[in-house]
């Protein structure tokens, strides 16, 4: 096996020099590292009041960290293999790369802005370590292009994850956090022994190599099929797909928000990244991507957009969107074209935005009532005005209908679906489109209760003490003006994701 | 005035931005804002009718004769292989429309008026009100479909929270059905508008981006270019403009919604088939059309009186038109194919709806019911394909959005002091409310298509036009005309039987303190029926002005459904 990793470098003077010059390629992870090393030592040399110091170390890593990947970003960068294939960079993963920090940042501000929170996470640098060890998983997901590599980087990602949702007392996170490990592990044992059979198919762990792809496209068809499945149910896990989205609902309710936000945004992503490549280095084998694929698409967005319709919870109902949610991505990843992959980039950072706006939102509400229980939110629209209709737009956008974004990632994600169906004529494609766009309407009436509950609800509550402005205003039009943006002036994104190389 | 069309349909949209940003303290201005700009908007609703010329024969598939015309690219995407895509921001009025955008204008001033007893949550309401405004004008005039698709799919939000937070007990309910049942009509109508502009390019940007010059070669020849193969497909620049969409030369070969091309199947059905009946049923759920028509009676009971106003008279006949523009004129063929189906959900509609109407207790039930019946109408004169049938339709839009804003009104007015609409709880309120019943008088007997008023005409054209159809181009049978006179007769049926129960006879109410309650009009109200009365009238007595408008627009649409079919 080392013998295959290595067997591109001849002599050991080149192999050092190569892995030299990679690990100047690393400069985001080693800042990750970096951080986390300096939010540990903090925390061992003082002893109390922690807080502000663990906070501004750590927002300000990840401050510098956003703004070196914006300056730093090429979109049009060649990808680059390193450490002997281990590592390939792209310009694509350094755009999720971006999204990710972004999503951790605003975590890290709605922990500093809730009282309850800023107390829990920053008084010791548990929460922080985690988050930075889950967010340097999901930075490797996007880079690995070797079998090794994405099962180790799925597993940092994983147990960062356990380690999140089971920070802190109670009987419910406790549970959520067993439940969640159970599932992990055995989904990450699958998916291990899958990738197990896969070289054993091709004799190389290195997806991207011409081994990999000629072993893999001379493999027996049913042990292909077999190994392919077993590597999907952990991509799927990640990914809170159907059918392995059981465990979401639950973590989802029982994880503070400023977790759950980056759980539902972060590892999903970063999934979304390594089916991209997975898919792309199979797609030429006897595996039917496209069939397998809309299955599931049409299975997690009618299962996730029912189940949602019967949720107490603002929280558990955001859960089963986002396994909807995954199935649409699933759905610009079946159709194995460029076209489609774009698409699912809009849509994945669509979705991106649309959830931390959800999720910074709820917990205005959250820090204000202490649930996320529907019957927390009835009639809040009187005493919190602004933050309503600021959460009334996101889920305008959730459902996908004008004038926000979610309307154009739809549309883009549904005319490459059509189009690829008008060229091909694949059954399946057409039955995808059918539901994506008729699970819009089921997906409406649950969407559209946050603000029925708001709005229509007499208030059985007053909050008293809000003042006109506060930041929850600030940050939360903030975040939902590039919704806007995104719907009004889509094609400077889409410019930019033209730009980008996506060849993995 | 240069873009005239963009001030009409912004200025409602400043207007809810003024409410916005106008303090809670100065909240009696907020109704004044609401008026004030609905009335501009109509003001330059008469400039537009005034400088647009009836005589110019606009080309539906084309932007030929187009007047007012707006059109700035909003937003391209390349999209690879598969070529661009091409979103313009693209207004303009030809006889199809220009009645249309009228009717909007004046039905928004009167339904700003009737909002003037609104007391809670005051700006929340009247910025919702003129947000609604500018979408529904919007609407009539967008003639790309992303801009159309738009605008009508935000009519919903704001109709949504209005009846749900300002309507009657039931509110909740219906506002959701509302929601859904709307929202399910404009997927389908999403779903035929990806297929769609996936199938038609731009000719002229199409030049552009591959290189040629409009000077050395026409739009016909690029076309003819594009169908032999001879332009690239990543060259081609797939456009949502409406009109182009129309033009059955600019399929590109091969696609799904291709006329020319081999026929493409979904489900053993031709595709441009199917892509009709699903934006037939889009447009018919707005309409709204039997089996389709169920959220309506609940959504007017439920809404306030300014809301059922604008839903009656403006956002049902959005349904019409959107028939007229996109489903008939996009696919001519598809349409002829089903006329017999849509002539009969159309001479159904009418008969089901009177009949309801007919068991109704409630009064705005029974508008409601009768609002179906009436837009059967528009459903058979389209479904004739005839220049009458069509004209009939149209007119039976206009004078319906007019009537049945009185009706509403003055329902309205009752409720408003009794806070009950139970027909069978009033009787012989003629001698209480005298000048109110000459009102309701009018209304109804406006309603029945008697004539003198304008539902005559309308009701006149179409089935002059649904008699005509047969022979002339056999769309629909002559029966169909025969049956839905029936409609007329059960329209005189229940509005007699009403007005006799409520107005006629000795002075009866259900509860004696209403007595004293039933006053008669105010100045207000008679600054929103007596205008309604005389436009019905006049459109009754001289429909040359309306028909002047729409004639050539009509007259081109039906030469261009006889060419295409």
């Amino acid at each position: 096996m080392i013998g295959a990793v290595l067997q591109k470098a001849d002599g050991l003077a080149e192999q050092l020099q190569s892995l030299t010059e990679g690990v100047g390629y690393l400069w985001p992870e080693i800042t990750l590292v970096a951080g986390l090393i300096m939010v540990l030592l903090f925390d061992l040399i003082f002893s109390n009041k922690k807080e502000v110091g663990l906070a501004a170390i750590s927002i300000s890593v990840l401050a510098f960290l956003l703004v070196a990947e914006l300056v730093f970003f090429v979109p049009n960068m060649q990808s680059k293999d390193l450490f002997t294939g281990l590592i390939t960079v792209s310009s694509g993963a350094a755009l999720f790369k971006i999204g990710f920090t972004l999503t951790a940042i605003m975590a890290l501000i709605m922990a500093v802005q809730s009282k309850k929170y800023f107390n829990e996470y920053f008084s010791s640098s548990e929460w922080l370590i985690s988050l930075f060890g889950l967010l340097l998983g999901a930075f490797l997901m996007t880079a690995s292009s070797n079998l090794l590599m994405i099962y180790i980087s799925v597993e940092v990602v994983s147990i960062s994850s356990y380690l999140l949702t089971g920070l802190g007392k109670g009987l419910k996170k406790s549970e959520a956090a067993l439940k969640y490990l159970l599932y992990g592990a055995a989904a990450s044992a699958v998916m291990l022994y899958g990738m197990s059979w896969l070289y054993g198919l091709t004799g190389s762990l290195d997806i991207n190599t011409d081994t990999f792809i000629v072993g893999i496209s001379s493999a027996q068809p049913m042990t292909l099929n077999i190994a392919l499945f077993m590597v999907l149910v952990g991509i799927l896990f990640k990914l809170g797909a159907f059918p392995l989205h059981i465990w979401s609902p639950d973590v989802y309710e029982a994880t503070p928000t400023p977790t759950v936000t980056v759980f539902s945004i972060v590892p999903k992503l970063a999934a979304v990244f390594v089916l991209f490549r997975l898919v792309s280095s199979t797609q030429s084998t006897d595996f039917d991507w496209t069939l397998w694929l809309g299955i599931l698409a049409i299975g997690g967005m009618t299962i996730g957009n029912f189940s949602a319709l019967w949720q107490r919870n603002a929280k558990r109902m955001l859960a089963y969107s986002s396994i909807a949610h995954a199935a649409f991505m699933l759905t610009g990843i079946l159709l194995l074209n460029r076209t489609g992959i774009e698409a699912t980039v809009f849509y994945g950072f669509v979705y991106l935005l649309m959830n931390l706006t959800a999720f910074y939102l709820i917990q205005a509400f959250e820090n204000e009532t202490g649930t996320s229980d529907y019957e927390s939110l009835k009639g809040l629209g009187k005493s919190m005005p602004y933050i309503s209709v600021l959460l009334l737009i996101v889920m305008i956008s959730l459902t996908g209908l004008p004038p926000v974004a979610g309307f154009n990632a739809k549309l883009y994600l549904f005319s490459a679906v059509y189009d690829q169906y008008s060229s091909t004529g694949e059954k399946i494609l057409l039955w995808v489109f059918i539901f994506g766009l008729l699970n819009t309407v089921v997906s409406l009436f649950y969407y559209i209760r946050i603000p029925y509950l708001l709005f229509f609800k007499p208030d059985n509550q007053t909050i008293e003490g809000q003042a006109r402005f506060n930041w929850n205003m600030i940050w939360g039009t903030l975040l939902v003006l590039p919704l806007f943006l995104l719907f009004f002036r889509s094609d400077w994104f889409v410019d930019l994701l033209n730009s980008i190389n996506f060849v993995f | 005035m240069e873009h005239l069309l963009s001030y009409i349909v912004f200025i409602p949209l400043l207007g809810a931005i003024l409410v916005l940003l106008t303090p809670k303290a100065y909240q009696h201005l907020y109704r004044v804002l609401a008026i004030g700009s609905t009335g501009l908007t109509l003001l330059l609703t008469l400039f537009a009718i005034k400088a647009f010329d009836g005589g110019l024969i606009p080309q539906i598939s084309g932007e030929a004769n187009l007047q007012m015309v707006e059109k700035v690219e909003w937003f391209s995407l390349k999209l690879g292989t598969l070529g661009t895509m091409s979103v313009d921001y693209f207004m303009g009025a030809d006889g199809l429309n220009i009645s249309m955008l009228l009717l909007a204008a004046i039905v928004l001033f009167i339904g700003a008026i009737a909002c003037w007893n609104v007391k809670q949550k005051q700006k929340a309401y009247f910025s919702l009100y003129l947000l609604l405004s500018t979408s529904v004008l919007g609407c009539f005039v967008a003639l790309d479909f992303f801009l159309f698709y738009l605008f009508f799919e935000f009519m919903l939000l704001p109709m949504y929270f209005l009846i749900g937070i300002w309507g009657g007990p039931r509110r909740e309910y219906a506002a959701i059905k509302f929601f859904l049942y709307t929202l399910a009509g404009s997927i389908l109508i999403l779903i035929v508008m990806i297929g769609l502009y996936n199938s038609v390019y731009d000719p002229v940007k199409t030049a552009e981006v591959a290189g040629l010059s409009l000077t050395d070669y026409s739009v016909a020849d690029i076309q003819s270019m594009v169908s032999e193969g001879e332009i690239e497909p990543d060259a081609l620049v797939k456009s949502f403009n409406m009109l182009n969409m129309a033009d059955s030369a600019n399929y590109i070969p091969g696609s799904l919604l291709d006329k020319y091309g081999p026929v493409a199947t979904i489900f053993g059905q031709p595709a441009r088939w199917i892509a009709f009946l699903a934006i037939l049923i889009g447009f018919a759920i707005k309409l709204p059309a039997f089996p389709f028509h169920t959220w309506l009676p609940d959504a007017h009971v439920e809404a306030p009186t300014p809301i059922s106003v604008v839903l009656a008279g403006i956002l049902l006949k959005v349904g019409g038109y959107g028939l007229i523009r996109t489903a008939y004129a996009i696919f001519p063929d598809a349409a002829f194919h089903y006329a017999w189906l849509i002539g009969f959900i159309g001479m159904f509609s009418i008969i089901y709806g009177a009949m309801n109407a007919l068991a109704q207790k409630d009064l705005k039930k029974l508008i409601a019911f009768s609002s179906v019946s009436h837009m059967g109408f528009v459903l058979l004169g389209l479904a004739s394909m005839t220049s009458e049938g069509v004209s009939g339709a149209i007119y039976q839009m206009f004078s319906h959005g007019l009537i049945s804003s009185m009706l509403f009104l003055v329902a309205g007015v009752i409720y408003d002091r009794t806070h009950d609409r139970m027909i069978e709880n009033y009787g012989g309120l003629a001698h209480q409310l005298p000048k109110y019943t000459v009102f309701v008088g009018i209304a109804f007997f406006a309603s029945l298509g008697l004539p003198g008023f304008s539902g005559f005409v309308a009701e006149l054209f179409v089935f002059l036009g649904a008699f005509k159809s047969a022979s002339v181009i056999g769309a629909i049978p002559a029966w169909m005309a025969i049956v839905s006179t029936l409609g007329l007769v059960l329209a005189a049926g229940y509005y007699l039987w009403t007005f006799q129960k409520m107005f006629l006879g000795k002075f009866w109410v259900k509860d004696k303190k209403w007595t004293s309650e039933l006053k008669d009009l105010t100045i207000r109200e008679y600054l929103m029926l007596v205008p309604l009365v005389i436009l019905i009238i006049a459109f009754g007595v001289y429909p040359a002005f309306l028909l002047d408008l729409i004639n050539s627009g009509v007259e081109s649409f039906i030469n261009h459904l006889t060419a295409s079919i």
